[in-house]
C-alpha cells in the first residue's frame, strides 16, 4: 500500500492558483484539439474578444476535472488524512475531490461525476494522481470564456510535486479521445502562502444573486435580487 | 398617443425578464465583458456594498456637475478571498465614503466595470493580489 511517510512533501495548506502563468499558457498554448473542437473554440475566443464571454462557469456549477485545476483563481484548500487526499475549493463549496491513497482501485462501473473518481499513490516525492469517472458535461478550459466538453471517456493523471517548499506544480497528462487528438500535458503552478499565514472564506456562488432580506414573520432570509445579462454583477442591488 | 409611449416600456420589459431568467444562472462568469486595456478613473461615493461571493459588487454614485441627473455605477470586484488576503475587510469601503475608483470599463458602454484601485480622501490605496508574492 502506498501511504504518506515521514518522507514524502507535505502537502497540506491553502494554495493560489498561478494566475498570471494561466493567462500565459491560455494565450501561448493550444491544446491539441481536434480541428472540429479546434473551430469552436476559435469561436468562443473570438466572441470573448467581442464581449460576448460563453460562460463556462455557469449555473453555479463546480469547474469540475480538469478545469479546476486548469483555470481555476480562488485558494484550493490540501488536507492530508491517513488514507486520503482532500482538495477543498474556496469558490464554492461544491468543489471538492477526495483522492484516495489508501491502496483501493478505481470502481469497475463509477458514477459520474464532476470531479471524477480519484487514486493515488506516492512516488518518491510526486504523488501521482489517477482519474476517471467525470462527466462528459466537464469542460476542458482554457479560460473562463473557453472551453469545450470533454464529451466522455476522460482519463487525467497527475504528478504533483514540490518545485519549491512553497510552489506546487500539477503536472497533467489529459486524455479525451472525444475532443482532442492525444494526450494534453501541461503544468499548472500553485503557491502557498508564506509562513502557511493565510486565510481561506465560504464561497457561496449563488450568494452574488442574492439580496439580504426579511420575510412576513420578521425572519432574515435571503431574496433574489434583480438581474441582468451576467446574473446580479452589473445590476443596481 | 400614450399607448404608443408605453409600448417600448412593455418590450423592455419583457426583454429584462427573458434576461434575468437567464441572468440567474451566470453568478461566475468571465473578465471579457470589461476593456481591461483602457482603464478609467472617476470619483463618487459608495452607496452600497455587496460582500458576496464569487464576486463583490459596490454601488457608485459618481459626483456629477449641478444640473446632471445622478446615477448609479456598479464596480465588481474580485471575491471576498481574495480583497482578505489582500488585506481589506467587508468595512474597508462604507456606504457614504468618498473615494477614487480606479476601473475597467464594460465594454457595452453601461454604467459599470471591473474595479482595479479605490484611493481613499486620506491617500489610502485599497488594491489587492490573486497571488501571494512571486519572490517564493
Amino acid at each position: 500500500m502506498a501511504r504518506a511517510s515521514a518522507e514524502t512533501p507535505d502537502l497540506s495548506g491553502v494554495w493560489i492558483p498561478d494566475v498570471k502563468d494561466q493567462k500565459r499558457q491560455e494565450i501561448e498554448i493550444t491544446p491539441p484539439w481536434k480541428p472540429e473542437v479546434l473551430k469552436q473554440i476559435q469561436h468562443l475566443v473570438a466572441e470573448e474578444k467581442a464581449g460576448r464571454p460563453f460562460l463556462v462557469l455557469s449555473h453555479c456549477m463546480p469547474h469540475g476535472m480538469p478545469s479546476w485545476m486548469l483555470i481555476a483563481h480562488n485558494a484550493i484548500e490540501i488536507l492530508v488524512t491517513p488514507g486520503r487526499i482532500t482538495m477543498l475549493g474556496e469558490g464554492d463549496g461544491n468543489r471538492l475531490r477526495r483522492i484516495y491513497t489508501d491502496g483501493r482501485a478505481h470502481p469497475e462501473d463509477p458514477d459520474l461525476t464532476f470531479h471524477g473518481h480519484s487514486i493515488a499513490h506516492w512516488e518518491g516525492e510526486t504523488l501521482v494522481i489517477d482519474t476517471v469517472g467525470i462527466a462528459p458535461q466537464a469542460y476542458i478550459a482554457i479560460s473562463e470564456a473557453a472551453g469545450i466538453p470533454n464529451n466522455g471517456d476522460m482519463h487525467i493523471v497527475e504528478r504533483l510535486h514540490l518545485a519549491k517548499p512553497d510552489v506546487l506544480n500539477d503536472d497533467l497528462e489529459i486524455t479525451a479521445p472525444k475532443v482532442l487528438t492525444t494526450t494534453w500535458k501541461t503544468t499548472r503552478i500553485f503557491r502557498r502562502y508564506p509562513e502557511r499565514h493565510y486565510e481561506i472564506t465560504e464561497g457561496e456562488c449563488a450568494e452574488e444573486d442574492l439580496s439580504a432580506g426579511k420575510d412576513e414573520f420578521g425572519n432574515d432570509i435571503f431574496i433574489p435580487a434583480p438581474q441582468g445579462p451576467y446574473g446580479s454583477v452589473h445590476v443596481v442591488k | 398617443m400614450r399607448m404608443i409611449e408605453m409600448l417600448p416600456r412593455t418590450i423592455l420589459l419583457a426583454a429584462s425578464l427573458i434576461l434575468s431568467f437567464g441572468g440567474m444562472a451566470a453568478a461566475h462568469h468571465s473578465n471579457a465583458a470589461y476593456d481591461l486595456d483602457n482603464p478609467k478613473t472617476m470619483e463618487g461615493t459608495v452607496k452600497t456594498v455587496n460582500w458576496t461571493n464569487p464576486h463583490i459588487t459596490f454601488v457608485v454614485e459618481p459626483d456629477v456637475k449641478t444640473g446632471e441627473a445622478p446615477a448609479s455605477w456598479v464596480f465588481e470586484v474580485s471575491s471576498p478571498g481574495v480583497l482578505t488576503r489582500s488585506g481589506w475587510t467587508k468595512r474597508s469601503l462604507q456606504p457614504g465614503d468618498h473615494a477614487v475608483f480606479r476601473y475597467a470599463p464594460l465594454r457595452d458602454g453601461n454604467p459599470g466595470g471591473f474595479l482595479l484601485k479605490v484611493t481613499l480622501p486620506n491617500g489610502q490605496e485599497l488594491m489587492y493580489s490573486l497571488t501571494p508574492p512571486a519572490d517564493q
